[in-house]
């Protein structure tokens, strides 16, 4: 057992015999809202903690759920067994509804639009007085009754939030299995990368989003039957704002953090009684202390993270030759007269080229001739104005970059995009998770003979490691098709000399390689053929020497040369 | 008649709204972080009015304009606080962390407020005396006159700065891209702190100008940093005049649903605007400045 579940056992041990033998009425309700806290934790943490997005309306949910609940029980004297699922539905469908407009902003627009919808809906409260009851609220919420079976407040209604918080924490974990962990820190840390990882992005934070909508949801219907009362300060700003700091002083990530986040700032206006009307001071204080001091909450501070990885990894090295068993799959990727503009700027303008199994394409340029946009667009990362991009025969234009990764298409990147939190391990094996593959990250860590460094952190490495775990990363899933953007870049000779040989032995396997660099030397000897791009055309496509001796090519480079 | 007199509140809540916006951006150019206590800054501003006016002998005819020197070094004294103790400690880390230590300063700042003057709305003494002054036929409210003249005079002061002075083009420089200002040999924290103390200044002069008129409560900074946070995504994120022109946008448009139906309609309206504005132009109605590359 390690420290934190350790922990965990003698804590819920000890606050269980708190709860039966020694609280009384009013700390026994204090520890329900407790519970109903760590459910609204434990879903802002999907959307706040691994999507790392600033949601404003974890509040808003736990209001729409209240809301749900408090009408139908006080106006119809619905049942628990219907109004819990439908508190928890409702709020999950307003986010499914809000998603498709506000999910894929970004960090700024998404903390305004979530606010902004929490706003509109506490008018909505407030204003729309015949349902909702207006500025005081619908009183004589029935408590939570199954069938006849009436919960009293106290231990019985104790028992019960805190069953939920058990059934909550179940969820929570199966949700969050390593390996998602994982694909979350990814999409986090290198957000505009993650997609060329086959990572779905976007279905990822969706998932996050509508867990945390139904958890708040549950944790609003839950304090309408605490409290007995729906009022519009369950849709205020200052739930939403204590949610944030149990979040932020207790653990973005994990059970325990929700727990002691919902416990201690469920306590502390007892503890701080002292501090009358200045309490809420203290909360900020703390706030300001935690986002400063404890950046990843108390419980980082009490029991450190174990390393990601070592959660799941049943036998992995026994297993590592499975994903390996397949070829690349053989594939061929064909542009036709591809058009970007940036503004005024003309990226890419009709571009033709294509390459096949076995070839090994480089492509050169000066700077701002277009070869990143290039990469970029072939792999879906930038729509195109204009053209035709084909894989294996198939139409991917402007089709989803994760799409087009699984399709079998991969890439490495200028500036390595390696998540700092993650191993090189975890990195490969998420992408091949991503990919549907099991995971097994030796053989690609050993074909770049990196496997020394397979359970270092990330952003421990130092560049020319970087350089390779990108390359790992993105041979690991078996590509057809694979975009080197400048691999060679700031490696010594030796280095250079070797990445070219992983290309050369890659292409005799079946592998088709784009090879975007500057450096003729490191080019000249893998390349079957060299193509030069000039204010996005091509200026010239043809074996190495061809290219090189071509007068466009040289005027490029050199300027026009005065006969 | 009336038409005048509506139109002149909504060219002076704007000129207030518009402060509140330019302030915001100045630590957004500064720090590309969003100061979320910024709303509690014009919350700051509007109460050291009422606490300073304890200290005017009775009788003034200009008030709110003698204090306004007043407000504005308190506030500035409190924007040099937010950034020591919320931006400075955690610049390295991303924008969200910032995000979140700001609102914690919010919290401490409103609570604090609340603590010390309760939760009523109070109200600050008029900048200019009360009543109106008659021009051409239409009687225009002294304060709206008031308030329209000191933001211009804070606006074209702040122009000046950063067009004319040495100051200003660091403060440009950073605004484009600070490492390279740094790189440059700008001492970027300077221009930081510089520019917590100058955006707050902006939002507590505001808050002396919206107290008379409106009334203002320690609960009041959250409304406001959503409208100065709204002008600035309609006027184009890291933008000044941006910002003003939303600024003006959002009043207008409070003012005008307002007179003819109701202010929770003109808020609700408001928010949806936002809202729809972020799904058709997810990048801001102007778009972004700078792209990120991979």
């Amino acid at each position: 057992m390690n420290a934190r579940t350790s922990m965990s056992v003698a804590g819920g041990a000890a606050l269980t015999i708190y709860a039966l033998f020694f609280a009384s009425s009013y700390d026994q309700r204090i520890l329900t809202l407790s519970g109903i806290y760590v459910i609204l934790v434990l879903g802002y943490q999907f959307i706040f903690g691994h999507a790392g997005a600033l949601s404003l309306a974890q509040g808003a949910f736990f209001g729409v759920g209240a809301y749900t609940t408090g009408i139908l029980g006080s106006k119809f004297g619905a049942d628990f067994l219907l109004t819990f699922p439908l508190s928890i539905v409702v709020a999950a469908t307003l986010a499914a509804l809000v998603s498709l407009p506000v999910l894929r902003l970004k960090t700024h627009y998404f903390a305004l639009a979530t606010l902004a919808l929490s706003q509109l809906l506490l008018l909505v409260a407030i204003n729309w007085e015949p349902v909702t009851g207006g500025a005081n609220g619908l009183p004589g919420v029935p408590p939570v009754t199954i069938l006849d079976w009436k919960l009293t407040r106290g231990l019985p209604l104790l028992t019960f939030v805190w069953a939920i918080v058990g059934m909550a924490m179940v969820i929570a974990h199966m949700q969050m299995r390593a390996g998602r962990v994982a694909a979350f820190t990814v999409m986090r840390e290198t957000p505009l990368a993650a997609p060329s990882f086959g990572i779905d992005s976007g279905m990822l934070r969706l998932r996050a989003f509508l867990l945390s909508a139904a958890f708040g949801g549950a944790a609003g219907a839950l304090f309408v039957h605490t409290n007995r009362v729906v009022s519009p300060e369950t849709l205020g700003f200052g739930v939403m704002i204590t949610c944030l700091t149990m979040t932020v002083v207790g653990g973005r990530f994990g059970i325990l953090g929700a727990v002691i986040g919902a416990l201690l700032l469920t306590h502390l206006p007892e503890w701080f009684r002292g501090f009358d009307e200045y309490y809420l001071v203290a909360v900020g204080i703390l706030l300001l202390a935690a986002v400063v001091f404890a950046p990843e909450g108390i419980v980082a501070l009490i029991a450190p993270a174990k390393a990601p990885h070592e959660n799941d990894k049943p036998s992995l090295h026994t297993q590592s030759k499975r994903a390996s068993a397949t070829k690349p799959s053989r594939l061929a990727l064909e542009a036709i007269d591809l058009a970007k503009s940036y503004g005024g700027v003309r990226a890419l303008d009709g571009v033709t080229l294509s390459f096949g199994p076995g070839e090994i394409v480089g492509v050169i340029g000066p700077n701002g001739a277009g070869k990143t946009t290039l990469a970029n667009v072939l792999t879906g990362l930038t729509p195109v104005d204009q053209g035709t991009i084909r894989l294996g025969g198939r139409d991917i234009t402007n089709t989803p970059a994760h799409i087009i990764a699984r399709m079998g298409l991969a890439r490495t990147f200028q500036t390595p995009q390696l998540p700092n939190a993650l191993t090189v391990r975890d990195l490969v094996e998420t992408t091949q998770r991503a990919h549907g593959m099991s995971p097994a990250a030796d053989e690609a860590l050993d074909l770049l003979t990196i496997r020394s460094i397979a359970d270092a952190r990330c952003d421990t490495l130092p560049h020319g490691l970087r350089r390779q775990v990108e390359i790992a990363r993105a041979i690991a899933t078996n590509p057809g098709i694979l975009v080197l953007d400048e691999p060679a870049a700031g490696l010594s000779p030796d280095e250079q000399d070797e990445i070219a040989a992983i290309c050369i032995s890659l292409s005799a396997s079946g592998m088709a390689i784009l090879l975007i660099d500057h450096n003729i030397e490191f080019l000249s000897p893998c390349v079957s053929r060299l193509i030069c791009m000039e204010a996005g055309r091509v200026i010239a496509d043809g074996a190495s020497d061809e290219t090189l001796t071509n007068p466009d090519v040289r005027n490029a480079y050199f300027g026009v040369i005065s006969s | 008649m009336l038409l005048t007199q509506i139109a002149l509140n909504a060219l002076a809540l704007g000129s207030a709204y518009a402060l509140v916006a330019i302030g915001f951006v100045l630590v957004l150019n500064a720090t590309t972080a969003v100061n979320f206590a910024h709303g509690e800054g014009v919350v700051a501003g509007g109460f050291a009015a009422v606490a300073l006016a304890i200290l005017l002998p009775p009788d003034i005819p200009i008030p709110g304009l003698l204090l306004l020197p007043g407000v504005l070094l308190v506030t500035a004294l409190l924007g040099l606080a937010i950034g020591a103790l919320a931006y400075l400690p955690i610049r390295k880390r991303p924008p969200i962390s910032v995000f979140v230590s700001t609102i914690a300063v919010g919290i401490i700042i409103a609570n604090g407020l609340n603590a010390t003057f309760g939760a009523a709305p109070r109200t600050a003494p008029p900048l200019i005396g009360v009543g109106t002054i008659e021009f051409l036929g239409a009687s225009l409210s002294r304060q709206s006159l008031a308030i329209i003249g000191i933001t211009a005079v804070l606006m074209s002061g702040l122009a000046m700065v950063l067009q004319r002075t040495q100051l200003g083009r660091q403060f440009r420089a950073c605004a484009q891209d600070p490492e390279m200002a740094r790189a440059l040999g700008i001492r970027l924290t300077r221009i930081t702190m510089i520019s917590f103390a100058l955006g707050t200044a902006f939002a507590g002069a505001a808050g002396l100008l919206l107290a008379h008129q409106f009334f203002i409560s320690p609960s009041d900074g959250g409304t406001l940093i959503l409208k100065a946070y709204i002008a600035v995504v309609i006027g184009g994120w890291g933008s000044l005049r941006g910002a003003a022109a939303g600024a003006m946008l959002i009043a207008f448009f409070e003012v005008g649903v307002a007179t003819f139906s109701s202010q929770p309609l003109a808020e609700g309206l408001l928010y949806i605007a936002v809202l729809l504005v972020l799904f058709f132009r997810p990048q801001g109605l102007f778009g972004e400045p700078q792209q990120v590359r991979v």
